[in-house]
């Protein structure tokens, strides 16, 4: 099963689609979490899970608003989207009845 | 916040990098607008993160001891051999040269043998390095960046170790050898030079040992995309001169047995013959050179 990092990799790249790329995804996992997302960590995840063959990775072509370097751009496999929603299935199955789930604080 | 030297700093950091996380990186970054302390510490959180996937990856361990490790040490073994040769050579013509020699004939026969000897021992010595970079750059590309660290990293570690000595010890006292006494040193107004004893191995290691062998790796890492043929040819030319290599590492006869150490021994004049099988390397970097040249024309022209 996948950690809840690579999840969030793999969510936001199926959200971005064509647009899936190393400063996008970054950009969406800090609004969706709140937290900063460091490039090391969003990198060697996005090769673990090309790795596992839940994601296809390509350079683009070099663009002038990057100062003429190229994006790192991610797609998600079928694998990928398998793994993703099985993760899914399971933390909403887990968390089901959970305090926080139902607005009651945890005694 | 714009901060030059931050974003500098960022940029020589990223050269620890391989191309496509340095072009992803920066890129990200600049599209961030992210160029101050925060550039910093991402490249670096990068590079470390890099650094530590290398070190806990066993196919990493698998290519340093069963690949980098024995080419580093024969290389090594063989450079400090040509440097000492190389440093009685400089001394005798350098440091005690005599205008009066000049005039001698047999003096101009002596120097252009001895070039022509030199000369094609420090050939063979970087063609064994390009081959043996040439197989180091055939491992997966994952593993390249940690073997290219492992492999000067290595080189300059057995180096310092003096690896033919030890080898030449380690055979002594597992056939029960005693050491004798100290020899006096012959070369001793040599190593009694700074430069001689401390600076003209490191030159023969970085100009005959270090740039032909990230030539050879470079080139290696080039030719998985050949046809598989070639790949084939390439692969055992480069396997064939680093097992010519082995053989002429000064004391790994030591390590055969008495048979092949006689056959070895009755066989010399073959065996200084075999190392400029070796020097293949040089044709395939000329011809590779040409074909790219013709490539580029081509594609001017069209």
């Amino acid at each position: 099963m996948i950690g809840e990092f690579e999840y969030l990799i793999l969510s936001s790249a199926t959200r971005l689609g064509v647009d899936a790329y190393g400063a996008s995804i970054r950009s969406e996992i800090e609004k969706a979490t709140r937290h900063k997302c460091s490039i090391g960590a969003l990198y060697t995840t996005i090769d673990r899970l090309e790795l596992k063959g839940f994601v296809t990775t390509w350079m683009g072509e070099p663009t002038r608003e990057r100062g003429g370097r190229s994006k790192r751009f991610v797609q998600v496999t079928a694998t990928g989207v398998k793994e993703a929603s099985d993760f899914f299935r399971a933390i909403s199955r887990i968390s089901k009845g959970a305090s926080w789930t139902t607005n009651r604080t945890a005694r | 916040m714009i901060s030059p030297k931050s974003w500098a700093v960022a940029l020589w950091l990223s050269r620890f990098l391989c191309q496509a996380d340095r072009e992803a990186a920066l890129g990200d970054l600049t599209e961030s607008g992210e160029i101050g302390g925060g550039a910093i510490a991402n490249i670096l959180g990068l590079v470390v993160r890099r650094w530590t996937t290398d070190l806990f990856d066993m196919h990493v361990w698998f290519a340093v001891g069963f690949l980098i490790l024995p080419i580093s040490c024969m290389l090594s073994a063989i450079a400090q051999n040509t440097a000492g040769i190389g440093a009685v050579y400089s001394w005798m013509y350098l440091n005690n040269w005599d205008w009066a020699l000049t005039r001698n004939p047999g003096f101009w026969h002596v120097l252009r043998e001895t070039a022509i000897y030199y000369g094609i021992a420090c050939l063979v010595l970087a063609c064994w390095s390009w081959s043996g970079g040439f197989l180091i750059g055939r491992l997966p590309n994952a593993t390249l960046r940690a073997s290219r660290i492992a492999f000067i990293v290595l080189l300059a570690a057995s180096f310092l170790v003096d690896v033919r000595g030890r080898l030449i010890q380690f055979w002594m006292s597992s056939h029960g050898v005693p050491l004798g006494p100290a020899l006096p040193d012959v070369h001793a107004p040599i190593t009694a030079n700074v430069f001689y004893h401390l600076i003209f191995p490191w030159i023969v290691l970085a100009m005959l040992v270090i740039f032909p062998g990230f030539s050879g790796i470079r080139h290696g890492n080039r030719s998985l995309v050949l046809e598989r043929k070639i790949r084939v040819v390439l692969v055992t030319a480069a396997t064939i001169s680093v097992l010519i290599l082995l053989i002429h590492v000064p004391g790994v006869d030591l390590l055969f047995g008495a048979a092949v150490r006689e056959w070895l021994w009755r066989n010399t004049s073959a065996m200084q013959v075999l190392p400029l099988l070796s020097c293949w390397p040089l044709f395939y970097v000329v011809a590779n050179g040409f074909g790219r040249y013709r490539g580029r024309n081509a594609a001017v022209a069209e």
